[in-house]
């Protein structure tokens, strides 16, 4: 047993920020691990320190386990922190830090292995006598192969790829004419992402819900469950908004399902914070998979439940950290959160890159804010998309949904395209207020995203008016002068006002 | 950016506005839109011009996964002609027309900008959709 001193951060964007938080709070020293194209971002200021470990290429940087135990080293850390995504799974990696003298903060590399690669944890879950969704999972892989097993299992069946996570190398396929198309996209999409073409099959839940539940497994063997979050309203198996806790689960159904998720957690001795997340259809749970790591939608657990899940996980990397009891956790009120994306909603979800021109997000009572962008800071092509999340939380669902949308009416974001106006649109819809939407929900009522529609009379006046404030010689942003924005003293333009529009 | 505070029809507005290049960006009520040094506004932002069926460019700037079809291939509606990917996100480009293949300016493996011409076609007339 020993303090920890100093965590690198294997990472990137607000994930990097959140833990340089939580280790500033712990009074613990940060190492940042960035690549080339990450020098004008928050997290980089923000660090103690910073180690350049490659390229923008997430295969020579973020995804590279040599180079990134090669900088926690030169950063003279004793730990490491692999946030979601990138190697945050990757049982070699945690092997790596731990074979280099460092802690993996997370669990070990066996627990990851039985659990985490999804074909593994499918064969662990069976064992334990837990549902799950008929599939194909063979370690034949031939494209001819997988059409096969797709058909057998009968259409539509879901591609995805074994590493995979995030949306990224997953594929949905309707019918025969398709299946050569999709298995070779998620195919390639995991070898892009995730280093790893292996892919799996399932037969695909057509009115499910997404609920996931948080786990946290202490050094001392006990595990609690701290609850689900419903994920439900995803496109493209990309989560877009989710909740704490669900409204469609009965008591005994949580309960049921908690303790589902436990058992998976004990039987592969598991340490830290984790995910098992579930398919819920016609009041059948089916286990879908787990995330061995710290999830993106982590907030809104830690908003019903007062917690602080990152602290708890460096805390119990250090063997300083006893779980909450699990008769202890009671939630209470309602937190949703919003996946904030770089990207065009009214051009089918595009990516959006460039320069952030002004970034401002509207503090108030119940608000929370995770971003790795400021102004001035570039959003490339290189990463995922997702540059902000927004969470809220209020005594009930419904306050939680009003609070949120008056959040992100006040929200701003100039200079690349955001999700804001679809999230907005999407939390406002019946079915989203009435907690009964599925997987099923973006893609039924929002196929195309938005669409564009003409400016109202109120925006054009607005342009009109707006238009004055901003003179090419003061709001050309100036990238070299940092962040400081617009030189002008005060950050209002009084436009006046008019009537009758 | 510039924020700015106004009032219509009596009620308060806030808004912000800033300009990059010939780009002047517009926010109001959570909705963002943008509009061209030329006067054109557009609230998909796109320099792109979708609107041509034989000209397909690159709607956003990342990397070439993938050319599905050949010079001289018959294409329908909907048939994909290349994939693309940025922020670790496939994208289909797919045909909006009826139409023959009738040049290719990409290649597997190839960064491309935004609005990057990629693939060209001769719409097949009376066929456009």
């Amino acid at each position: 047993m020993r303090r920890i001193q100093t965590v690198a951060i294997a990472n990137r964007g607000e994930v990097a920020v959140r833990i340089i938080h939580a280790c500033r709070e712990l009074g613990i020293r940060t190492v940042l691990l960035h690549s080339e194209a990450d020098i004008s971002t928050r997290a980089y200021r923000m660090a103690d320190a910073r180690i350049c470990i490659g390229p923008a290429a997430t295969v020579e940087s973020y995804l590279s386990i040599e180079r990134s135990v090669n900088g926690a080293l030169a950063g003279k850390a004793d730990a490491v922190h692999p946030g979601f995504g990138f190697l945050s799974e990757n049982a070699d990696f945690a092997q790596a830090v731990a074979d280099a003298g460092m802690i993996f903060i997370g669990p070990k590399p066996a627990s990851i292995r039985a659990v985490g690669d999804k074909i593994a944890a499918k064969k662990t879950i069976a064992q334990a006598k837990a549902p799950s969704v008929p599939g194909y999972m063979g370690e034949d892989q031939r494209v001819e192969t997988l059409v096969e097993e797709a058909a057998k299992i009968g259409f539509p069946v879901i591609v995805k790829a074994a590493a995979g996570g995030g949306g990224r190398g997953m594929k949905v396929i309707r019918s025969r004419d398709e299946a050569v198309e999709q298995i070779a996209s998620a195919q390639r999409e995991g070898l892009a992402a995730f280093g790893s073409s292996i892919v799996f099959l399932e037969k695909y839940l057509d009115r499910a819900k997404h609920i996931e539940f948080q786990i946290f497994g202490d050094s001392g063997g006990e595990v609690s469950y701290l609850f689900e979050r419903e994920c439900t309203v995803q496109r493209r198996h990309q989560k877009i908004i989710e909740e704490a806790l669900s409204p469609a689960l009965t008591p005994e159904l949580r309960r049921a399902m908690g303790e589902t998720a436990v058992r998976l957690a004990q039987s592969a001795d598991y340490q830290g914070a984790g995910t098992v997340e579930f398919l819920l259809q016609d009041g059948h749970f089916y286990f879908l998979e787990m995330n061995t790591r710290l999830q993106v939608e982590h907030p809104v657990t830690e908003m019903v439940l007062g917690i602080d899940l990152v602290k708890a996980q460096i805390m119990n990397a250090a063997h300083e950290f006893r779980v909450w009891p699990q008769e202890s956790l009671v939630a209470h009120g309602h937190a949703i959160e919003a996946r904030i994306y770089a990207e065009n909603p009214y051009m089918g979800g595009m990516p959006s890159t460039g320069k952030i021109l002004g970034v401002e997000w509207p503090e108030g009572p119940g608000r929370r804010f995770e971003t790795g962008i400021e102004a001035g800071d570039e959003v490339t092509p290189y990463y995922d998309s997702m540059i902000a999340k927004v969470i809220v939380w209020d005594e009930t669902r419904l306050r939680a949904i009003k609070k949120m949308k008056a959040t992100l009416a006040e929200s701003l974001v100039l200079g690349v395209h955001t999700n804001i106006p679809f999230v907005r649109e999407m939390i406002s819809h019946p079915e989203f207020i009435d907690g009964s939407m599925t997987t099923q929900f973006v893609g039924k009522h929002f196929p195309e995203g938005l669409r564009p529609r003409e400016r109202s009379a109120i925006e054009k006046e607005f342009e009109k008016r707006a238009s004055q404030a901003v003179s090419p010689a003061e709001t050309n942003f100036d990238g070299s002068a940092g962040r400081s924005g617009s030189p002008q003293t005060s950050p209002w333009f009084t436009g006046g006002s008019w009537s009758n529009i | 950016m510039k924020k700015v505070e106004m009032e219509i029809n009596g009620q308060r507005m806030f808004g912000a506005v800033a300009k990059s290049g010939t780009t002047t960006w517009f926010s109001l009520n959570g909705e963002v839109w943008t509009v061209e040094a030329e006067g054109r506004a557009s609230r998909g932002g796109s320099k792109a011009g979708a609107l041509d069926p034989s000209v397909v460019k690159a709607p956003m700037p990342g990397k070439i996964v993938k050319v599905f079809v050949q010079l001289g291939t018959e294409v329908q509606v909907g048939d994909t002609l290349v994939v693309m990917e940025a922020m670790k996100m496939e994208y289909t480009l797919k045909a909006s027309a009826s139409a023959k293949v009738e040049e290719i300016q990409c290649v597997a493996g190839q960064q491309v900008t935004l609005g990057s011409v990629l693939v060209k076609l001769k719409v097949e007339s009376g066929k456009n959709s």
